[in-house]
């Protein structure tokens, strides 16, 4: 490939300046004359039955303009990303605590507290159920129609039973992991207004387009009547996918023809936003005496609380990832996803990966040892490489394998290996590995790009891709800088906004880089084309002797005086436009019902953590000394965010790993604070050592795959290898916390 | 319900001002003043996003009553720099690519304005130890310790 100018370049991201002045507005920043403030009365108990919903005294308060239930949503009373199964607001049936019951929107956020203490609520309780498994049983209260079982993906391929018969080694045990809380700073918030007939909504958002298409269905108007603008986003992780504000705002905003804004406390945007989900998984793996794997006999059971959100799709990305990147001919994988009276479980950062890699990362330890090779080892010898079969049949087209991102993570924590201070402390290390599809898993998933180059050299491009802090707005204005020769900051772009820009899907599934990067990529070539061709024709040379690059024609590699700026604008001079479009979508195969046979993904990033821990036999507690994460991006875009999205990511998985845990009883969460629910602070990091590995994907741009999540992904597998390691006792259930490291010491006799 | 007043210096500038007993200098400021840089992330002193100084110390306005700040220092975001005139931990929090939502950005800076006007010459720790109440989900905070590291010429 050619040299590059601006991709591979760690050029400075376009929002970094307002942000540290102070000046960049988020959703609870903006304020607009007559603006209204609303609050949302919602449930505090689990199941129940609504008999009275009396909002006349509310709604007679001075100072409220409007107190709506769900009688006022003209359209469709429900949302949710793959089946509607949330009501906007309740009508008859609670199902967790946080459902919205009404809204009201008033002078000030005092007067609309106020209004909702004057709402008059009479409910029927009805028992609940709280637990995945139980849940299942045919007895277990239902949340939903008739079965709590949302969801089954099944994936199978060879013989396994025949398998386990014969084989040398078998391994076997049950994990459990935890819900875990995205934890982004900003909380949920939003503001929307009528401008003439269109309803505006600005919010905190990870998917304009899905916001817009689900209040047009809620307020039963054209999705053109909808306008929905990602205001800038504090964070998301996938917990900002989920509508939160965007339709009550509209439907506030429509009723009172005021601006409305609604910003939730950081309680309310524990108690009501989806979650991890927490998983239960029964882990049985088969190898021959020499570590070669033959087989995967997986049950896994995740709850999804009381709404589907996204939920049968993490689960469904869990089983398709079950075998980890590894060689497995025979497999059998169940995943069930399960409604409760629990908070609703949907998409983080992962989605579903992280739980089955805490399982299969932990297998892989044992049948090494019993098969007497190290962890190093075993894995490099089952790794997934050009040509194997995936679990869904999909054949694999790469370059490399694990050994490119596991050995040099290997070698970085083996060459730093620290002293140990005390004898009652225990060192050890250990290893998790991942494979991770990017994009929805055999699903469309098309993003679009529309770029405007204009005469002075300069170009705006429009992207749906919400930045919501990880830059795809930097990484997609260098992708059109590129292929156009012009500098990085000639591309302004706009994004996430459905009046301007055309649908970018979701920011999720590590998927805008390559995606929307591919659809820019387009819409770049074809505005290249043109300014090639009319250079080709004034110069009477053939195209392929041009190039665009550093703001210059060059031709035959030359340098010319003329500036691309010059050659845009003697097209627009001719009449000829340099606009351009691109949309892109992967190309995948839908996998089998019964099966879970076919290619769900295009292509898929590899990565390897490797993690130094140091455990307390006295306290128990774990502390992680040094992660070294070597991940295999295609091509790094911008290292600096690779760099970022990897420290992020690994920290959020030590975090995973150790601590954060959603602690929930009876529906009703136990840990809804930051003073409750514990993410890691500078105090608490390790050293993260990132490698990064471009092993370029012919289908990205510029060779980029994705990243966002897979740095996530294996923290905490690594680390409770690295724990046994140290300690020489297993811990299954996470997170890995000081009363489970003793408990465990304890029982094996070791204290 | 009855006002008070308070009188203080805020970013190099007197101000004075009635505000309600009741009144947080988050909202007094947020709300009364419209600068919004100083963030809510939690409103209970458990996050940072609200940082700001008030007499050469670190402070969560979600937890101070705005009448406390009479005759008192107060130093926002917006009192840190500008686009004319960056402080030195803006630029470098920009060049070390410490900002990603940038939600957690505004507190951030002010702690670690507050640890090198005291220090100007800090260990990694006691960088650590500076930002330890500000949280941030994002970037993991190695690049936020970079950037400090890189605004006291380390
Ligand atoms: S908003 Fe003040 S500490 Fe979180
Ligand atoms: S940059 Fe997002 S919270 Fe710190």
């Amino acid at each position: 490939m050619a040299e590059l100018s601006v991709v591979g370049k760690s050029v400075i991201r376009n929002d970094a300046l307002d942000k540290v002045l102070g000046k960049t507005r988020y959703s609870a920043d903006i304020k607009m004359p007559n603006m209204l403030h609303a609050k949302v009365l919602r449930s505090t108990v689990a199941h129940a039955f609504v008999k009275k919903l009396d909002v006349s005294q509310a709604a007679a308060l001075p100072g409220v303009h409007a107190v709506l239930t769900a009688k006022d949503v003209p359209g469709l009373n429900g949302h949710g990303i793959i089946f509607k199964d949330e009501p906007v607001l309740i009508s008859d049936k609670i199902r967790k605590i946080g459902d919205g019951l009404a809204l009201v929107a008033a002078e000030t956020e005092d007067i609309a507290q106020q209004a909702l203490k004057l709402i008059e609520v009479e409910l029927e309780e009805i028992p609940g159920v709280f637990d995945a498994i139980q849940a299942m049983d045919q007895d277990a209260p239902k949340v939903h129609g008739d079965s709590n079982i949302l969801a089954l993906r099944k994936i199978l391929r060879g013989n396994v039973d025949e398998v386990f018969e014969t084989a040398d080694i078998v391994v076997e045990n049950e994990y459990v992991t935890q819900m875990q809380e995205h934890a982004y700073i900003e909380p949920e918030a939003g503001i929307a207004y009528m401008e003439d007939d269109i309803v505006v909504v600005k919010a905190s958002t990870q998917n304009t387009h899905f916001d817009c298409r689900e209040i047009a269905r809620n307020l039963a108007l054209p999705q053109s009547r909808i306008r929905m603008i990602q205001a800038p986003t504090g964070g998301g992780f996938g917990g900002k996918l989920d509508i939160s504000v965007q339709i009550y705002l509209a439907l506030l905003a429509l009723n009172t023809r005021r601006p409305v804004k609604l910003v939730y406390s950081r309680e309310e945007s524990i108690i009501t936003s989806s979650k991890r989900h927490p998983c239960v998984i029964k882990y049985k793996t088969a190898a021959d005496k020499t570590g070669k794997l033959l087989a995967v006999d997986v049950h896994a059971v995740a709850d999804t609380g009381a709404y589907s959100s996204y939920g049968p799709a993490p689960v469904t990305r869990l089983a398709v990832h079950a075998a980890g990147p590894y060689e497995v001919p025979n497999v059998r994988i169940y995943a069930y996803t399960v409604y409760t009276n629990n908070p609703t479980a949907g998409a983080m950062r992962g989605f579903g990966v992280p739980q089955i890699a805490f399982a299969y990362e932990q297998q892989m330890d044992m049948l090494a040892e019993k098969a007497g090779i190290s962890p190093l080892e075993i894995r490099l010898r089952n790794t997934l490489k050009n040509g194997s079969l995936t679990s869904t049949g999909q054949v694999m087209d790469v370059k490399g394998n694990i050994g490119d991102t596991l050995v040099p993570a290997y070698e970085k924590v083996m060459a730093n290996k620290s002293q140990l201070l005390a004898p009652y402390k225990k060192r050890g290390i250990g290893m998790g590995c991942l494979y991770y599809g990017i994009g929805n898993t055999g699903q469309p998933n098309p993003a679009g790009a529309f770029l405007d180059v204009m005469e002075d050299g300069s170009a705006h491009l429009m992207v749906g891709a919400a930045d919501i802090g990880q830059g795809s707005n930097t990484i997609l204005a260098q992708i059109a800088a590129e292929e156009l020769g012009l500098d990085f900051n000639d591309i302004k772009v706009t994004s996430a906004d459905t009046g301007v820009t055309p649908d970018g899907g979701a920011s999720s599934a590590s998927r805008q880089t390559y995606i929307s990067g591919n659809a820019t990529l387009k819409a770049a070539k074809i505005v290249k084309e043109i300014l090639v061709n009319e250079i080709a024709a004034w110069q009477r040379v053939l195209p392929e002797a041009i190039a665009l690059k550093n703001k210059y024609v060059f031709i035959h590699s030359k340098q010319t005086d003329i500036a691309v700026a010059q050659l845009i604008a003697r097209c627009r001079g001719k009449g000829i436009m340099t606009i351009g479009h691109g949309w892109y979508n992967p190309t995948t195969e839908p996998l089998d019902d019964e099966t879970g046979q076919g290619k769900p993904y295009e292509v898929y990033s590899f990565a390897s953590h490797v993690a130094e821990v140091e455990v307390d036999t006295q306290t128990g507690q774990v502390e992680v000394v040094r992660i070294a994460a070597a991940h295999d991006v295609g091509k790094a875009v911008n290292p600096l965010h690779v760099e970022g999205q990897i420290e992020g990511g690994t920290i959020m998985g030590v975090g995973y790993g150790l601590y954060e845990e959603i602690k929930i009883a009876n529906g009703n969460i136990r840990t809804p604070s930051f003073a409750t629910y514990i993410i890691p602070t500078s105090m608490d990091i390790p050293i993260v050592d990132t490698i990064i590995v471009e092993e370029n994907a012919n289908t990205g741009p510029f060779g980029a795959k994705g990243l966002g999540e897979p740095p996530l992904v294996a923290p905490a597998a690594a680390i409770a290898n690295a724990v046994s390691q140290a300690i020489g006792v297993r811990i299954n259930s996470l997170p890995l916390t000081p009363e489970k490291v003793l408990k465990a010491l304890q029982e094996a006799g070791r204290i | 319900m009855s006002t008070v007043k308070v009188n203080f210096i805020l970013n190099n500038k007197p101000v004075s001002l009635e505000v309600t007993p009741d009144c947080r200098v988050i909202d007094m400021l947020r709300e009364n003043l419209d600068l919004t840089g100083t963030k809510m992330g939690c409103g209970e002193g458990d996050c940072g996003a609200c940082t700001i100084i008030i007499d050469g110390k670190t402070a969560n306005s979600c937890l101070v009553l705005a009448a406390q700040l009479d005759g008192k220092m107060v130093v926002t975001i917006e009192g840190l720099g500008s686009y004319d005139k960056l402080d030195a931990l803006q630029q470098a929090f920009i060049d070390e690519g410490a900002v990603q939502c940038g939600f957690c950005t505004p507190g951030m800076l002010l702690s670690a304005k507050v640890l090198l006007d005291h220090n100007p010459t800090p260990s990694r720790q006691e960088i650590m130890q500076s930002i330890s109440g500000n949280l941030c989900r994002c970037t993991g905070y190695a690049k936020i310790a970079n950037a400090i590291e890189k605004a006291c010429g380390k």
